[in-house]
C-alpha cells in the first residue's frame, strides 16, 4: 500500500538534481533542429527570387494554402509576380519543397507564427524571401 | 479488308490502314510523336518502331508501314523499348528539359513518353541548342531550342492550312523548322502549329504563363465567331476562360481551328464587359440595378403591346443561341403582337430566308460540310469564302490538296484559294455575280447540257425565257469575262459527276442576296446537282447561329418591318421602342449615318449586350449580356449542324444571359409562368420547329446532329441588279477581314494584335499610278462620305478594284457604303 507512493516520490526526488526538460520560454530560446518544418522561406539567387513560378507546389499542396500567379518578365522569362501561402491553412508537410524542381523553397526553423490579425497569417512573396 | 495480328490480337482493318491505324483500331497504343491523324504519315521520330515475324525482328515504324494479309506485329518487346529509349534519350540530348517553365509542361508528348519509358539518365553528352526565340509576333512563340523535329507544324501549315510558313532548314545537327529567310513568323496566325506540337518548342503567346495543363477545366462547347460551327474545348481556370484547347477528336474539322477560334477568345473576359445594367438619366448612361432596368423595359414593352405592338421592333443578332432566338421571337409574336424583327441588316440571311426558301422549299443548304471531300468539282462564289469561314477553308484545301478536287472561283478578286494547286479563279467585274451565274445557266440550256429531271421542275419555262438575255456573248463585256471562258466553266460543271457550289454570306457581302442564291439554285437544280452526296449549294452563314436564325424565324414571316424599315420607322417615330439584342447595327449596318439618325430618333432604345458598343452608347437602357463560354444551349450552324455550347463561366459581374433577360420578359408579358432551363425551351423548339422535331438535348451529346433537308425544287427567275460604272471611280467592295467576324471580334485581343484596324486593299497598278505605298494612308470619297484609311498594296486586286473590311468602329466602312454591292470610290493622298 506505501510501496508504491514512496516509489512515485523517488522518482520525483531523484528529477530534483537532473536538468529540467522543459524551457522557460520565451527568456530561453529552443534549439531547432535543422530538418525541423517552420515557415517557408523562398531562395534567392542572383539577387533574385530562384522560383520560376512552375505551379508544382500548389499542384502537389495537400492542403491548397499556396497561390502563385505568373509573370514574364522582360527576359521573357517566367517568375512568380504572386506568390502566397496562407499559414491558417498549412499543415507543414514538406510536400512543397519536396516538389520545387528547382530548390527554391525551404523550410526554415521559424515557427513562432501567431499572430493578431488573419490577414497576417497569408505571407505574401516579400515576407517568404530568404533575409540575407 | 486484311487480317493481322498485333500482340497475339486478331484485327481486321481495311487495306489502305497503316500498322499504327490497325494497332488502334485494336486498342493497342503505340507511342507516337511526329503521327497526327488528320496529315500524311512522316516517320521521322521513330517511336511508333514495332517488330513484324515476317521481317526477321527488323525494327520498322508503324506510323509509315501498310499492313499486309497474315502480318504478325510485336509492339512491346524488350528489344523495341530498348530503342524506344535510345529515342528519347537521343531527343532528350538536346532538349532543355526546361518543364517548370514550359507551357506545354503536362500536355507534353515528350514529357509523357520521358516519363512512360523511365528515361530518368542520359548515357550520351551533348551541348544544347542555342536557337534565338521568335517573341516578335504577338500570338505564337517559337523556341527552336525544344523542337524535335518532328514536322507537324511544316506538314500542317502545308497540308490543311495550305500558307506554307515553316519548312526544315540546314542539315545535319544544324536542321531547325525555320520560316522564310529564317526571319519572325509572318502568317495567318491561324496556330495549328501550336495545337500540334507535341513539345513546348511553338506555344501561344496570349496564354503563355497563364496557368498549367493540369490546373485547366476544360469545356467542350461551339466557337461564337462564324457559322462553320467548330466544335472547341475552352481551357477555364477561376472562372476565366484562358485558353482554347486542341482535341483531335472534336467535330468534322478535328479540332482544327481558324485565328478568331483559337485566339480570339479574350473577348469572354474582357475588361471591357458591362457588368451592371445601365440606365440614361440626364443625358448620360449611368449604373442601375436590375430591377430598376428590367421595371423600365417592362413598363415600356407594356406600353407598346397596349398600343397594338406596331410601335416596338427588334434588331437581333444571329450569335445567340436557338432557345435565345426562340424566346425573343416568341416575346414579339406572342408577348407584344409584333412581327418587326430582323436580324443581320436584312440581307445578309436573305439568301437562306428568301433565296433557297424559294428555290430548294427550305431556308438551309441542300447541302453539309462533308459534301465538300466528297465531291469532284467545287464552284465557290469569291474567293472570300476563305476569309469568312476559314475552316471551311480548310476542307477545301484538303479537297483539292488530297482528293485532287477541281475548284473553280468566281470572284471578284483573287485571294489564297486561287493559289490553290490547279486552282481557276474567274475574276469578273464587281457586282456582276448573278449575271455571271445566269450566263453559266444560259449555256447548260443552249448546250442541252440540263439533266433529264430539270424540265420537270416547277418554272422550267419560265427560266429558259428570262435565261435568253444572258447568253455568255451578251454579258461577257459586262462580266470582264469572254464568252469561252464562260462556256468552259459552264461545261465543266455540268460534266463534272459531283460539284458543289459554296456561297458565303455576310453584313459585307451585299450582293449576296436571294438573286445570287437562286441564281447558283437554278443552276445546280439545271445540271441536277443536288440531294446527292457531293452535290448542291452550301450557303455558308456568316454568324455562329445564322442558320438557326432562319430556322426560328428571326425576320419578318407575317408582314412586318425588315430591318431597312424598322431603322426607317424609327426615323418616321412609327416605331418608339427598338430592342437591339447583341446587334450592333451603327458600324455593321448599311449607311453609317441614317443608322445613327434612326437610333438617336428612337423614343426608347434598349440594347442586350456584352460590351459598350457603338449602339449600346446610345440605348437608353442597357442590359449587360453573358457571351457564349457563360451559357447553355444550342447553335445551328451552315448543312443545319445543331451543336451544343456548355457553359464554362458563370456570369462575369451583374451580367444575365439573354436568355434570362428574355424569359423574365416573356413571363411578366404573357402571365405564363417562366421556362425552367434552357432544356425546356429547346423540347418546344423541337415541337413546334418541323426542322427541328424530335430532338433532344440529351440526343444531340458531344457531337451534335445534323438535320436532313428536303428539297421542294423550283426555278425561280434571279433578278440582275444593274451595276453603272463610274468612269475614273473605283469599285469598292467590302467584305470580311480573316482575322475577324462581325464586330465581337474586336473585343478579342489575338484579332486585334493581327489586324487592328481598318483598311482599303488596292491592287499594284493602281497603286502606282495614285503613287501610293504599302502603309501610306489615302482618303477613300464615295457618293456619301469620305474615309481615310490605311493603304494595302497586293496583287490581289484587279485594276480599278478596291476592297475593305467591315468590322471596325473608326473608319467605319459603312460610313461610305450604303449597303449596295459595289460603292464607286475615289481614292486620293
Amino acid at each position: 500500500m506505501i510501496m508504491p507512493l514512496l516509489q512515485g516520490l523517488k522518482i520525483t526526488f531523484l528529477h530534483m538534481f537532473k536538468k529540467p526538460v522543459t524551457l522557460q520560454y520565451p527568456d530561453e530560446r529552443p534549439n531547432v533542429v535543422p530538418n525541423f518544418r517552420g515557415l517557408h522561406g523562398l531562395k534567392v539567387s542572383h539577387e533574385r527570387a530562384k522560383c520560376v513560378a512552375c505551379y508544382l507546389c500548389p499542384t502537389v499542396c495537400p492542403a491548397k494554402c499556396i497561390t502563385v500567379e505568373a509573370g514574364e518578365d522582360a527576359n521573357h522569362d517566367k517568375f512568380a509576380a504572386r506568390y502566397e501561402i496562407d499559414m491558417l491553412r498549412c499543415i507543414f508537410c514538406g510536400y512543397c519543397v519536396e516538389a520545387c524542381p528547382v530548390d527554391a523553397l525551404k523550410m526554415t526553423q521559424e515557427f513562432e507564427l501567431a499572430s493578431y490579425k488573419r490577414e497576417d497569417f497569408v505571407f505574401v512573396k516579400e515576407r517568404l524571401l530568404e533575409k540575407k | 479488308m486484311v487480317n493481322l495480328t498485333i500482340d497475339d490480337k486478331q484485327v481486321t482493318v481495311p487495306k489502305d490502314a497503316t500498322i499504327f491505324d490497325a494497332a488502334k483500331a485494336a486498342g493497342i497504343r503505340i507511342p507516337i510523336l511526329c503521327h497526327d491523324k488528320k496529315l500524311h504519315p512522316f516517320g521521322g521520330c521513330r517511336m511508333c518502331l514495332v517488330e513484324v515475324e515476317q521481317m526477321k525482328g527488323r525494327q520498322i515504324p508503324a506510323c509509315t508501314t501498310p499492313v499486309t494479309e497474315g502480318m504478325i506485329v510485336r509492339t512491346t518487346t524488350d528489344e523495341i523499348i530498348k530503342a524506344r529509349k535510345m529515342v528519347l534519350e537521343l531527343l532528350l540530348l538536346k532538349h532543355p528539359i526546361d518543364c517548370p517553365v514550359c507551357d506545354a509542361a503536362g500536355d507534353c508528348d515528350l514529357q509523357n513518353l520521358t516519363y512512360e519509358y523511365k528515361v530518368n539518365a542520359n548515357r550520351f553528352q551533348d551541348e544544347k541548342f542555342q536557337h534565338k526565340i521568335d517573341y516578335e509576333n504577338p500570338l505564337i512563340e517559337r523556341d527552336m531550342n525544344r523542337c524535335i523535329h518532328c514536322g507537324k507544324c511544316a506538314r500542317i501549315c502545308d497540308e490543311i492550312v495550305s500558307f506554307g510558313a515553316y519548312t526544315f532548314m540546314n542539315r545535319g545537327i544544324e536542321a531547325k523548322i525555320g520560316t522564310e529567310f529564317d526571319g519572325p513568323l509572318n502568317c495567318e496566325f491561324c496556330g495549328s502549329c501550336v495545337s500540334v506540337c507535341p513539345v513546348g518548342a511553338l506555344v501561344s503567346r496570349p496564354f503563355k504563363f497563364k496557368a498549367r495543363w493540369w490546373s485547366l477545366n476544360k469545356v467542350k462547347s461551339v466557337c461564337s465567331y462564324c457559322g462553320t460551327g467548330c466544335q472547341l474545348t475552352l481551357g477555364v481556370k477561376d472562372n476565366k476562360v484562358l485558353t482554347t484547347i486542341y482535341d483531335e477528336n472534336q467535330g468534322f474539322h478535328n479540332g482544327q481551328l481558324c485565328t478568331r477560334g483559337r485566339f480570339g477568345y479574350q473577348f469572354v473576359n474582357s475588361d471591357k464587359r458591362l457588368s451592371t445594367p445601365l440606365i440614361r438619366k440626364n443625358g448620360t448612361l449611368q449604373p442601375a440595378s436590375w430591377d430598376e432596368a428590367l421595371t423600365l423595359v417592362s413598363a415600356k414593352l407594356v406600353e407598346a403591346k397596349n398600343a397594338g405592338g406596331k410601335s416596338v421592333a427588334g434588331l437581333v443578332t444571329p450569335r445567340l443561341t436557338n432557345e435565345e432566338l426562340f424566346l425573343i421571337k416568341k416575346l414579339f409574336k406572342d408577348g407584344l403582337g409584333s412581327d418587326s424583327i430582323d436580324h443581320s441588316a436584312g440581307y445578309a440571311h436573305a439568301a437562306l430566308t428568301a433565296g433557297a426558301a424559294e428555290s430548294f422549299g427550305s431556308a438551309a443548304s441542300p447541302s453539309v460540310i462533308s459534301d465538300i471531300q466528297n465531291a469532284d468539282l467545287l464552284l465557290v462564289v469569291k474567293t472570300d469564302a476563305y476569309e469568312t469561314h476559314p475552316v471551311v477553308g480548310f476542307e477545301i484545301n484538303l479537297g483539292v490538296k488530297r482528293k485532287e478536287i477541281d475548284l473553280r472561283i468566281i470572284s471578284d478578286k483573287r485571294g489564297k484559294l486561287s493559289k490553290l494547286p490547279k486552282a481557276v479563279t474567274y475574276v469578273h467585274k464587281p457586282g456582276q455575280e448573278v449575271a455571271l451565274v445566269n450566263a453559266l445557266a444560259q449555256v447548260l440550256l443552249a448546250d442541252n447540257l440540263q439533266d433529264s429531271t430539270a424540265t420537270g421542275v416547277e418554272g422550267f419555262e419560265g427560266l429558259k425565257q428570262q435565261l435568253e438575255a444572258f447568253a455568255p456573248e451578251k454579258i461577257a463585256a459586262a462580266c470582264g469575262l469572254d464568252a469561252d471562258t464562260i462556256k468552259t466553266l459552264a461545261r465543266d460543271y455540268a460534266k463534272a459527276a459531283k460539284a458543289l457550289i459554296i456561297l458565303p454570306l455576310g453584313l459585307g457581302y451585299p450582293g449576296h442576296g436571294k438573286a445570287l442564291a437562286q441564281a447558283l439554285a437554278n443552276l445546280a437544280l439545271l445540271s441536277g446537282k443536288v440531294g446527292k452526296e457531293g452535290c448542291g449549294v452550301l450557303f455558308l452563314g456568316e454568324k455562329n447561329n445564322s442558320q438557326g436564325a432562319a430556322d426560328l424565324g428571326i425576320y419578318p414571316t407575317a408582314g412586318g418591318a425588315d430591318a431597312d424599315a424598322i431603322l426607317a420607322g424609327c426615323q418616321s417615330g412609327s416605331i418608339k421602342t427598338l430592342i437591339v439584342a447583341g446587334e450592333n447595327p451603327v458600324v455593321s449596318y448599311p449607311d453609317r449615318k441614317r443608322v445613327e439618325a434612326a437610333l438617336d430618333k428612337v423614343e426608347f432604345l434598349v440594347v442586350q449586350d456584352l460590351f459598350l458598343t457603338e449602339t449600346a452608347a446610345k440605348a437608353h437602357v442597357v442590359l449587360p449580356a453573358c457571351s457564349f463560354a457563360e451559357k447553355s444551349g444550342t447553335f445551328t450552324s451552315v448543312g443545319r449542324a445543331v451543336q451544343q455550347v456548355n457553359q464554362a463561366i458563370k456570369p462575369v459581374g451583374e451580367a444575365r444571359s439573354d436568355f434570362a433577360i428574355l424569359n423574365g420578359l416573356l413571363a411578366g408579358l404573357t402571365g405564363n409562368a417562366p421556362y425552367a432551363d434552357a432544356a425546356a425551351v429547346f423540347a418546344e423548339i423541337a415541337a413546334t420547329v418541323p426542322a427541328y422535331a424530335g430532338l433532344t438535348i440529351a440526343g444531340l451529346g458531344d457531337t451534335g446532329a445534323i438535320l436532313p433537308v428536303t428539297v421542294k425544287p423550283r426555278f425561280v427567275a434571279a433578278e440582275t441588279a444593274a451595276v453603272t460604272a463610274e468612269s475614273g471611280k473605283f469599285a469598292l467592295v467590302t467584305g470580311s477581314a480573316l482575322y475577324h467576324c462581325g464586330t465581337m471580334s474586336r473585343f478579342g485581343e489575338g484579332p486585334m494584335h493581327v489586324c487592328p484596324e481598318g483598311y482599303v486593299e488596292l491592287g499594284r497598278d493602281d497603286a502606282q499610278a495614285l503613287n501610293v505605298k504599302d502603309g501610306d494612308t489615302v482618303a477613300v470619297k464615295s457618293a456619301s462620305g469620305e474615309l481615310r484609311l490605311k493603304a494595302k498594296v497586293g496583287t490581289r486586286m484587279p485594276q480599278g478594284v478596291v476592297f475593305a473590311p467591315y468590322h471596325f468602329d473608326e473608319a467605319s466602312v459603312n460610313s461610305i457604303a450604303v449597303g449596295a454591292p459595289v460603292t464607286w470610290v475615289s481614292i486620293s493622298k
